[in-house]
């Protein structure tokens, strides 16, 4: 009997590890990094809201976020929500929709800027981070002038390029086998270079994203933090509770023989 | 091989520790049943969508004539803003005792209304459109001497419904179904022209 | 204890002269007897209760929130769970608890399989375990189109397609069960309808049934005999217990081990590694962009493996419906004497540890894309599937006609 509760729980345990790391997880090429960000970070998640405010939601909604639940949430008081978080024209519950009239920014970029609500759950906060830092300079085969190593052919300009910078991607040739199994030159990805030098050294460019990436998770999943604190509660009494039946049921069991 | 061990000795049933375990689960489980219902019956409560909607709704009043009435809605409820004239004021000393709770001691309304004119500013008068009875539309009939409604009518509020009246400050008269005088809702003002329905004066904003 | 009962003799007498409330405790319950040596695998028929009642009470509080239509759906669960109190609570209830109604259910059949449940006299009771199986199929199919993400809408139309391949008529039924030329409002709307009202009833019916049909021929036990074959001097089967309070009190243990289980995953990974709530499912449903592999959830992942396996469009959902319906004729194919696996040869075990083996490999197939490897390695699968069905007449007969035991083995625990 322990040795099959101690194989159920292992089977079990083990499914959970498999499950929590395996089907997301697409495999990461080379080049692409961890966000590693901490939800539970308020400082990081405030300066992620106030990067999103600045250089984001011109283009990019949170059409389910209200402001005041930003502030709430990220401890932001009342006079500083109203004076750098919630534009003249809007109320401080409203939710955060970006002004750019959507029909014209698809005409504008060939397609409009997403909703960026629940990203962090659709992509995953490695995706975002790894978007954001891999903008390098293609002015030869994009008109923005930028090319994407995450997402390539991205409509996206380079919003950022203030900040980081444009980096080059150096490139380097290689024989890969083709389609019909014939070797064929095809062009892999090396490393950045530095190209043109924005406000910030890459570590500190890195901190930016992160904290950014940070707020987009906190955005996707607002209650994360609260239901994992009640959930030790929760498994605590239940195995408190499941301790006082199992005595209940030995003691009946006892009678049987 | 298995215990079919039918002819050892059965030991004594432990009643007392039997009773115990069963005390000790049905009461764990049923705190845990309690709080499990925690969560679904508070998702009834009014959602931040419910409370945003909710939230102060302000009014002009510089548009408004004296002896006007205009109707708003607040929290899902219809609001009543009288711009009273000084007739209008001047009509509620009359009939104190016509009425059935003329110093507003039964009824609901804020501390900063709890006056004759029921009022914060005596020049206006905020009041929620529900006949306190059975919770139908007051109609308004203001002007004084009306005897479709009774007799020496100073004006106010008639109830179609069943019948009940109230003066102008709300105030409601005997010999009506509605036994207590018209709900006033939290409100101020913002300078000179400008009602707030949902916020008490010298609140924080916002809060309620 | 007796002086609380006489204090409620008076409401007692009442109810018992105008509901057989007693009668059916005494029946039902402390008079039925369950074999005594019922193990782990003894714990999902009642954990699967659990899980239809907790997806019921779930379901009717997310229902309070959800919008149906295709232009309201995905945005009123996104409002409900960021603003409605406790809802972000609530609707991953429902989502998880849909996946592990399944992990029970597939556990519960596996029992089954383990211990001969569905032979005679038990052939009835397993094909009513069969429409549950196949109620609470559609029933989690239509679940997950309501939110209307992308792989909501995805899925939809993949599964629904599958109905096309049917000779003739396809086409045409396709278009008569969307409602309209392609997946939208009327289909969400009437799923909707199924989803909430239709199947929850049909499915509690055929729970009824399933315990009505379990109560008249009793349980079978891990050693598969029939244990009212030898009654006691009272009358009771010796190898037998009362059901309460020995299995109603070991069944509590069940639920809380259960739970605790159910709320780690419920409160810390509630996506479960994207296998319980898609990623692509938080991106609204977009007509004209697929997610890069549109794979139904996992419990239905080995039929859409099966389905993919095959080359031909046609034969592979032909094959797909076979593999299903190839479980309602279990009871006919198998030929053994004795019930259980514990006592037929070695044979017979290597033939379910195979299928057990082929039909979980074939669960993780479907949830991969269609390399070239796997699809393979989903041929080798579905052939060591069907043959598990093909070569249980033959090999059961074979082995499975040894000495039948006597009595149940039992260990005290």
């Amino acid at each position: 009997m322990p040795i099959k509760f101690a194989s159920v729980a292992a089977a079990f345990a083990l499914l959970l590890g498999a499950g929590a790391v395996s089907a997301d997880e697409g495999g990461h090429a080379g080049w692409q990094r961890q966000a590693d960000n901490e939800i539970g970070n308020l400082p990081s998640l405030q300066r992620g809201a106030r990067n999103f405010m600045a250089y984001c939601s011109g283009c990019h909604s949170l059409r389910f976020m209200r402001y005041s639940r930003l502030a709430e949430d990220l401890k932001i008081p009342d006079d500083q929500r109203d004076q750098f978080l919630v534009p003249a024209s809007k109320k401080f519950t409203d939710y955060l929709v970006s002004s750019m009239p959507t029909k014209d920014a698809a005409e504008w970029f060939g397609r409009a800027p997403p909703d960026l609500s629940l990203v962090a759950r659709s992509r995953g906060s490695d995706w975002i981070f790894n978007f954001l830092t891999s903008f390098y300079a293609d002015p030869a085969s994009r008109q923005t002038g930028v090319n994407n190593l995450q997402l390539p052919g991205t409509a996206m300009p380079h919003v950022l390029a203030s900040v980081q910078g444009v980096q080059n991607a150096v490139w380097r040739n290689e024989e890969q086998p083709g389609p019909d199994g014939k070797p064929i030159a095809t062009r892999v990805f090396e490393k950045f270079e530095p190209g043109v030098v924005g406000s910030m050294a890459p570590e500190q460019y890195d901190e930016f994203v992160r904290d950014t990436v940070n707020f987009l998770q906190y955005v996707g999943d607002p209650t994360q933090l609260e239901r994992e604190g009640l959930g030790i509660w929760v498994v605590l009494f239940l195995l408190m509770f499941t301790g006082i039946a199992y005595m209940l049921k030995k003691e009946y069991w006892k009678d049987v023989r | 091989m298995s215990d079919h061990a039918a002819d050892a000795a059965v030991p004594e049933v432990d009643e007392s520790r039997r009773k115990f375990l069963i005390a000790a689960t049905a009461g764990t489980g049923a705190v845990g049943a309690v709080l499990t219902a925690v969560p679904f019956l508070a998702s009834w409560n009014p959602s931040e969508s419910a409370r945003a909607a909710g939230l102060p709704t302000e009014i002009d009043l510089s548009k408004m004539e004296p002896g006007q009435m205009t109707t708003h809605f607040w929290r899902k409820k219809q609001i009543y803003v009288v711009k009273r004239t000084p007739e209008m004021l001047a009509s509620l000393t009359s009939h104190d005792g016509e009425l059935k709770d003329p110093k507003s001691e039964e009824s609901d309304q804020p501390a900063y209304a709890r006056n004759e004119a029921r009022s914060l500013r005596p020049d206006v008068l905020v009041l929620i459109g529900t006949c306190t009875h059975l919770g139908c539309l007051p109609k308004t009939r203001f002007t004084p001497g009306d005897a479709t409604v009774m007799a020496n009518w100073p004006g106010g509020f008639f109830c179609p419904c069943h019948g009940s009246k109230f003066d102008l400050a709300g105030r409601v008269f005997e010999g009506s179904p509605a036994s207590v005088n018209l709900v006033v809702p939290p409100y101020s003002f913002e300078g000179d022209n400008k009602l707030i329905i949902g916020v008490d004066p010298a609140a924080q904003k916002g809060a309620a | 204890m007796s002086a609380v009962i006489e204090g409620k003799g008076g409401f007692r007498a009442w109810l018992n002269k105008r509901m057989p409330v007693d009668q059916f405790v005494a029946d039902q319950l402390t008079g039925y007897y369950a074999p005594k040596n019922f193990n782990v695998w003894y714990f999902f028929g009642s954990l699967a209760l659990l899980m239809f009642v907790m997806q019921i009470v779930t379901g009717i509080f997310v229902t309070m929130h959800f919008k149906p239509g295709d232009a309201t759906a995905w945005d009123s669960v996104q409002r409900m769970v960021r603003e409605v109190p406790y809802m972000w609570l609530i609707q991953p209830m429902h989502a998880v608890g849909a996946s592990f109604f399944f992990i029970v259910v597939y556990l519960h059949m596996a029992r089954a399989f383990l211990y001969g449940s569905y032979k005679a006299p038990r052939e009835l009771l397993w094909l009513i375990g069969m429409l549950i199986y196949l109620a609470l199929m559609a029933e989690a199919f239509m679940g997950y189109v309501l939110p209307f993400g992308n792989m909501s809408y995805w899925g939809a139309q993949v599964i629904i397609n599958i109905f096309g391949t049917i000779p003739g008529i396809g086409p045409d039924l396709v278009e008569w069960i969307r409602g309209d030329y392609g997946i939208g409002d009327a289909t969400l709307n009437r799923f909707f309808s199924l989803h909430v009202v239709a199947l929850p009833f049909i499915i509690a019916l055929l729970v009824a049934l399933h315990l009505v049909a379990l109560r008249q021929v009793g349980s079978n036990n891990p050693d598969g005999i029939e244990i009212k074959e030898k009654l006691g001097p009272d009358g009771k089967p010796i190898d037998g217990i009362p059901f309460h309070p020995y299995y109603t009190l070991k069944d509590i243990v069940g639920v809380g081990l259960f739970l605790t289980l159910f709320a780690i995953v419920l409160f810390f990974v509630p996506t479960f590694g994207g296998l319980f709530m898609e990623s692509p499912n938080f991106e609204p449903a977009n007509p004209v962009s697929t997610p890069e592999h549109i794979a139904p959830v996992w419990y239905f992942t080995p039929y859409y493996a099966i389905l993919r396996a095959v080359p031909n469009q046609r034969i592979g959902a032909l094959l797909m419906a076979l593999s299903i319906m190839a479980f309602l004729f279990l009871p006919w194919l198998d030929r053994a004497k004795n019930k259980s696996m514990r006592y037929r040869g070695f044979a017979s075990k290597v033939l379910l540890g195979t299928f057990f083996v082929a039909f979980l490999m074939l669960m993780w197939l479907g949830l991969k894309p269609a390399d070239p490897l796997y699809v393979v390695l989903a041929r080798i699968c579905t052939a060591l599937y069907f043959a598990f069905f093909i070569l249980l007449p033959f090999v059961s007969r074979a082995d499975g006609n040894g000495p039948v035991p006597e009595r149940v083995t039992y260990h005290a625990h």
